[in-house]
């Protein structure tokens, strides 16, 4: 079963009280991304309950959810890697990169290692493109990307 | 070079409202208050400022769309840059979000909102929290909220992150995503300044333009335009990635050729020869070498046949397979599209398989000649410009470099052997 | 008001629409095309498709003409290279991934895909990939199958569940190229109007499950019909082949149904097929059923009726019509009983109702029209789910307003904007009540006396006058109440209500009496009614009576249903006539009806399917009803259509059976065909003068509204105590398991089990929590079912679904009061 934790709660209160009362509706991105933030990802459960706060239907939710690539509609990994291939990057060497850390991790791009650590994303443009290549590890960014910063990076997370 | 936006963009601090205030911060606050709202808006237009995310828009023009006497009006200010090639709203963010806060208020007394919303991409959760923290200290002076600064004037201001979807940076999108919905464009009109968020007028403006704002009502729209050229006035934030030395955020003059851009970044990589350079972001036609004393502004741009856009030089050298390259980037509007559209949907995926035809070396001149046919049938023909700009790429590097696809096609493989 | 117009050019040709109309419709109104596939002008603009692509003058690019409104002075070219160029694209585009299978295609001869292409297309594809291979079988519900493959994403079917049905079931799932319809976690869609998605989809993507690779388009036979499942009378396409139905889908009447059809409508007619259907006349021998001719079943009904009225009179002779049948099937039945038999014992109803409103009889269309919208007793979404979707289209997208007046929560109040529910058997007081406010309101004389409203029904005197007060300051009001949900004096309150309405200078109004059996206004008009002759004419209107029907003509107040069933348990009933109607089953009190039933000396049923009713009969006469039957039916909003048969009968139609009995009474009945009926009842029925063939062929006619006997102020009785017991509320259901919807039904996957809803307060004295199976009785009936705490109604009473015949659900009602007890078990 899913629910709120306290502390998502009190984060609810906040968001709800940036949108006038009858456009609630606008909190969905925000109660989607506190849920994720809460699980790792945005169970049909936590559709459910989305729905409700919000006097949407869980088939609206889910709709919703699955426009925007940043949500998982299954659990995936501690750390998720975006890493960007698009244009600046891809002129600056990201591909290498890409397959570098693809191997370092075992782990195909679009999937999760079997320790469930790390979700590795094949990503575009992150916008930190004057320090390509750009990657993102959960809420952090990682810019000038070589061989080397990558296995400091990836060493030192837990 | 005129520093208006990166004036004191490394100063230690100054996401600080301490420190921000110190090197001048707000000051624009109490010249707007001491002027009619109308007043500001006149000054903004009269500056010839025009929109920083790619339509180029002349911006006190926009704000004067308003529908009149139709409130509450909002403001949703666009940070969900995305453009490939683009990351000058993100320093801004990172490094002066208050300069983002003090541009919003004075920018929204001007058009009469009490409400505004900063739209950043969802990957932009680190400066979203920055914002928070630098909206929260101007709450607790007094520069956000009810009766700021004894002027009568209410504005409050909140953050909002969109989830991944480039698409979001259109505006009309970007309100529906922010009203809870999927990132779909909506028909235009009704305009925004008519029907915009909660279809209440609203003002869309991105990151860049608003920062401007401050600085234009401090020292006043004649001084903003005596920066630039005649219709392009004052600075612009320019991306430079790609083959350059040293790839950077820089501020510019309007009119600043691109070969000085370059030089600014400390020239060509392993001094190679310039191929190509897209000037304005991903959505904009490359250019090629003939063009690289061009003047960086809307005009000159539009000119050479290609356009400012967001402001992002993408810099290839010689040793770019300009194929590969456009196949990239027929690969991220295939990604982005929305998928309302038909031409853009099936056409976007479309593109990139036949370039995946090419690439792959069973090509021939009638797969280019389709290749060309196709974004002529999606061009001009969809509700946003996401297709236009798919087809950007594909037609201007055929253009200019035809011998690069011909030396991918089949024969040409066969006898190349 | 006059509606502001606005000229444009559309190839040369110059149009005047409305303004506010879009350039897709105005090129319609003036025989010019333009090919669309995601508009509807049903719907929402989407502009998705791009197919309709048009040059406009000044313009710098091709527009969709489905966006963009006409405007004065417009220059729009349909025609120019340029827009060729585009919708060759836009085709190119949509065929990409499309899969050429159009001979196996259900919607091959009808495919709007197939025909743009043929019209619009390039004739060629430039395509050198593999078509993207999807689903091509997906369940989205038992009545409905996706075909991914066929999908162009055009978001019809979504915007339907979202706009129309405001279900948000059916919705548009991930992004760009991998845009796919569908529901919430792959449940099914099974909304009640899920249906229309597939008579909307422009491609073969959405098909009817049971019609899917049964037979091609054009080899169906179409008939132009009427739905008979409830008193919308919706219009539908009937689509056999062989004589077998194939397949049923909605024809567009915008004063009737918009274009839309519930489900019941579109999958529940199984029954023409049904294994329980009557095929065979017969006669009861000792005991035993035997099949009869026509003629014997006929003769021996009129001889054993002619005896028996000659042994103990005309009164001992009764009839309870079906508010089923058609207008003519009733008009003759009433003649027979009244002219031949010489009764007035005729009666089709639970519930008391009079004919005539003292306001006009608003059409469906009034409910656009009207800015405030008031719900008595009703529950449209169960009852007459197409008025479901008229009152959402008003409140959500017209911006009307809604307000509703029950005993029992309803999708409905989702809507409303005021919502007040009374006790569960005081709606005479609650109505009373309010039109008591209304007076006051509108300082004006005439409303009931009522002085215990809180105490008597719940509602506190403000929250009426609150109530009272959006109606007295409506511009126009738009009144719909279910007589069959009211109770004792109820329907003569509500008149009494609209009456004094009707006197406010500043508004008008009007109602619709929005009881939901199919024709059951028409059985009112064709004076199917103890105390009224056809057309609303009172027994008290003798002259006139004569006038019509000539001197022999009964006047003499008859039975109702109920007195009728009264006396025949005591004896004094000694024959009675049911025509399609099982009241065993379908009235309150259901054994008490069939102890009854069981002593009437000769009971005909004359009937569709075997019922509890028919098997209790002497005589046994097939009808052969919907699907095969002709004539006419008025439904709620007074409107008078035509329904056409679709299936060729293997018996008589009903009327020829009528013919039959009134020729045995020696009364004329020269009936060539189902219209030479219509023409005798336009002459007799005040009100059906205009309708005839013709008139009604397309849109049907709404009959003038009757005037209703102006009564004197209704008496409003306070509800008597059920003492430690509940008051029984049964909710009807859409999809109901019954004779019609049998339990291998195509819809089967909506039938529940009934449910036993408590007030919330109620479930915590008696410990009961939702999910518990709680025992509902009253007298010798009981039901084990499970309950539910949800506030649908006060304190006091307990709500029943109406789930299914065999439930008998009804035969709880067993005193005045409707008490039942309800333990947990």
């Amino acid at each position: 079963m899913f629910a709120f934790t306290k502390e998502s709660e009190k984060k609810i209160e906040t968001i709800l009280a940036k949108y006038p009362e009858e456009r609630k509706m606008s909190a969905l991105l925000p109660f989607l991304t506190l849920t994720q933030r809460q699980e790792g990802w945005v169970s049909p459960e936590a559709m459910v309950e989305i729905g409700k706060r919000l006097d949407v239907s869980p088939a609206y939710v889910q709709s919703v959810c699955s426009f925007y690539t940043m949500y998982f509609q299954y659990p995936a990994g501690k750390y998720i890697i975006r890493f960007c291939h698009n244009i600046s990057c891809y002129l600056n060497g990201s591909d290498s990169l890409l397959d570098y850390l693809s191997e370092k991790l075992n782990v195909e791009v679009g999937g999760t290692t079997e320790d469930k650590k790390f979700t590795l994303i094949k990503e575009e443009c992150l916008a930190e493109c004057s320090a390509a290549p750009v990657m993102r590890v959960n809420d952090d960014y990682h810019v000038n990307l070589t061989k080397e910063s990558i296995d400091k990076i990836i060493d030192s997370l837990k | 070079m005129t520093k208006i936006l990166f004036k004191d963009i490394d100063v230690e601090g100054l996401t600080t409202l301490k420190v921000y205030q110190k090197l001048g911060g707000y000051s624009s606050l109490k010249k707007a208050f001491s002027m009619k709202p109308e007043e500001v808006l006149n000054e903004v237009k009269n500056s010839g400022l025009r929109g920083r995310g790619g339509a180029g828009f002349p911006t006190g023009l926009k704000w004067s769309f308003l529908a009149k006497d139709s409130f509450p009006r909002y403001f949703a200010c666009n940070a969900d840059e995305s453009e490939p090639g683009t990351c000058k709203d993100r320093i801004l963010l990172e490094k002066n979000p208050h300069l983002l806060i003090e541009g919003l208020i004075v920018s929204s007394y001007a058009c009469l909102i009490e409400t505004g919303y900063i739209y950043f991409r969802g990957e932009f959760q680190d400066v979203a929290d920055l914002m928070d923290e630098a909206i929260a200290e101007a709450y607790k002076k007094g520069y956000l909220g009810k009766n700021i600064m004894g002027s009568g004037f209410n504005f409050d201001l909140y953050t909002h992150l969109g989830a991944g979807a480039y698409i979001c940076g259109e505006e009309s999108a970007l309100l529906n995503s922010l009203t809870g919905m999927r990132g779909e464009p909506r028909s235009k009109p009704p305009f925004p300044a008519v029907q915009g968020l909660y279809d209440k007028p609203t003002v869309i403006n991105n990151v860049e333009t608003v920062c401007a704002v401050p600085w234009i009502v401090n020292e006043g729209s004649e001084a903003y335009k005596s920066i630039g050229t005649e219709k392009s006035t004052g600075t612009k934030l320019v991306s430079v990635s790609g083959h350059v030395n040293k790839p950077a955020n820089v501020e510019i003059d309007l009119g600043t050729p691109v070969s000085k851009i370059i030089e600014m970044c400390g020239g060509m990589r392993d001094g190679n020869k310039l191929k190509a350079f897209i000037p304005g972001g991903s959505s904009v036609p490359m250019l090629g070498i003939e063009h690289i004393d061009v003047p960086y502004d809307y005009e000159s741009l539009k000119e050479a046949g290609s356009m400012l856009g967001s402001g992002a030089l993408i810099v290839m050298d010689e040793t770019t397979n300009i194929v590969e390259a456009t196949m990239r980037l027929a690969y991220f509007y295939m990604h982005e599209s929305c998928g309302k559209c038909t031409p853009c949907r099936e056409g976007t995926r479309w593109l990139y398989q036949m370039l995946g035809e090419v690439l792959n070396r069973r090509g021939s001149p009638e797969t280019v000649k389709t290749l060309q046919d196709a974004c002529d049938n999606m061009a001009m023909k969809t509700f946003c410009p996401l297709a236009d700009a798919a087809v950007a790429p594909v037609v201007s590097s055929i253009e200019l470099f035809p011998e690069d696809y011909e030396s991918f096609f089949a024969e040409a493989s066969a006898t190349a052997g | 008001m006059e509606k502001e117009t606005v000229t444009l050019t559309i190839d040369g040709k110059t149009a005047t629409v409305p303004k506010g109309t879009n350039v897709v419709d105005a090129a319609k109104s003036i025989g010019i095309e333009i090919p669309i596939f995601c508009y509807h002008e049903k719907m929402i603009r989407l502009g998705c498709c791009r197919m309709c692509l048009v040059e406009v003058e000044k313009m710098p690019k091709l527009m969709t003409a489905c966006t963009i409104d006409a405007t004065e002075g417009m220059v729009v070219k349909n025609d120019t290279p340029k827009v060729v160029k585009g919708r060759q694209g836009v085709l190119e585009f949509t065929l990409l991934n499309h899969p050429l299978d159009c001979p196996v295609c259900d919607k091959g001869g009808e495919c709007p895909l197939q025909d743009n292409t043929f019209n619009y297309g390039a004739g060629d594809t430039r395509m050198e990939f593999k078509r993207f291979n999807n689903v091509k079988k997906k369940e989205l519900s038992p009545v409905i199958t996706l075909d991914r493959e066929r999908c162009i994403a055009c978001q019809r079917c979504t915007t339907f569940s979202e706009v129309i049905e405001r279900d948000q079931a059916l919705v548009m799932h991930n992004r760009g190229f991998h845009n796919d319809i569908g529901t919430f976690n792959d449940q099914p869609y099974d909304t009640r109007f899920s249906g229309n998605v597939i008579d909307i989809c422009p491609v073969g993507a959405l098909t009817n499950s049971i019609f899917r690779f049964q037979a091609r388009t054009w080899d169906l036979d179409n008939s132009k019909t009427l739905c008979a499942h409830c008193a919308c009378n919706c219009n539908i396409e009937f689509g056999a082949r062989e004589n077998e139905l194939m397949r049923i889908v909605s024809r567009p009447n915008d004063a009737v149904d918009d274009g839309w059809i519930c489900d019941k409508g579109r999958f529940g007619y199984e029954f023409v097929a049904s294994q329980n259907r009557i095929l065979e006349p017969g006669i009861r021998k000792d005991g035993e059923m035997h099949v009869a001719s026509l003629d014997e079943a006929c003769d021996e009904t009129v001889s054993k009726l002619k005896s028996i009225v000659e042994e103990h009179g005309p009164k001992s002779v009764g009839f309870i019509g079906s508010p089923f049948a058609s207008n003519e099937e009733l008009y003759l039945y009433q003649k027979l009983m009244r002219m031949g038999v010489g009764t007035n014992n005729i009666d089709f109803k639970a519930y008391k109702d009079t004919p005539g409103l003292p306001v006009s009889h608003y059409d469906f269309t009034d409910i656009e029209s009207a800015d405030l919208t008031v719900l008595i007793g009703c529950d449209p979404t169960e009852e007459l789910p197409i008025l479901d979707l008229r009152i959402k289209k008003a409140v959500i997208r017209l911006g009307r307003r809604l307000i509703v007046l029950n005993d029992q929560k309803t999708l409905m109040d989702k809507y409303a904007s005021l919502s007040l529910r009374y006790d569960v058997g005081s709606d005479e007081v609650a109505l009373g009540g309010l039109a008591k406010a209304v007076a006051e309101g509108l300082k004006q004389d005439g409303a009931p006396k009522v002085d215990n409203l809180k105490r008597a029904s719940g509602i506190k005197v403000d929250e009426m006058r609150d109530f009272a007060g959006k109606m007295t300051s409506a511009k126009k009001v738009c009144v719909i109440y279910n007589p069959a949900a009211l109770s004792g004096n109820s329907v003569a309150i509500v008149k009494n209500l609209l009456s004094i309405l009707d006197k406010n200078p500043e508004g008008e109004c009007g109602a619709i009496p929005a009881a939901p059996a199919t024709n059951a206004l028409g059985a009112m008009d064709m004076g199917i009614l103890p105390d009224f002759y056809p057309g609303g004419i009172s027994l008290s209107d003798d002259s006139k009576i004569k006038e019509i029907w000539g001197e022999s003509a009964p006047t003499e107040k008859g039975f109702t249903t109920c007195e009728m069933f009264g006396k025949a348990a005591s004896g004094d009933l000694k024959a009675l006539v049911v025509f399609r109607s099982n009241p065993i089953v379908d009235f309150p009190g259901g054994d008490k009806i069939e102890e009854a039933l069981k002593k009437v000396e000769f009971l005909v049923a004359h009937d569709m399917l075997h019922t509890e009713t028919t098997a209790l009969a002497h005589v046994v006469i097939p009808s052969i009803g919907p699907g095969f039957d002709e004539g006419t039916t008025t439904n709620v909003g007074g409107r008078v259509q035509y329904r056409r048969k679709g299936l060729k009968a293997e018996s008589f139609p009903d009327w020829r059976v009528l013919a039959k009995l009134l020729s045995g009474f020696e009364i004329e009945a020269k009936y060539l065909d189902s219209f030479t009926v219509t023409a005798e009842l336009a002459k007799k029925v005040p009100g059906y003068e205009e309708i005839r063939r013709g008139s009604i062929q397309k849109e049907g006619k709404t009959r003038p509204a009757q005037a209703s006997v102006n009564g004197q102020t209704p008496e409003v009785t306070s509800p008597g105590s059920s003492g430690d017991g509940f008051k029984l509320r049964v909710a009807e259901k859409l999809f109901s398991k019954n004779k019609i919807l049998e339990s291998d039904s195509a819809l089967a996957h909506h039938f529940s089990e009934p449910k036993a809803i408590l007030n919330s307060v109620d479930a915590e004295k008696l410990g009961i929590k939702t999910g518990d199976r709680v025992k509902v009785s009253a007298g010798n009936r009981d039901l084990s079912i499970e309950a539910e705490v949800e506030d649908n109604c006060n304190p006091g009473a307990v709500v029943v679904s109406n789930a299914g015949d065999e439930y008998r659900v009804l035969a709880l009602i067993q005193d005045h009061n409707a008490t039942v007890q309800v333990s947990k078990e």
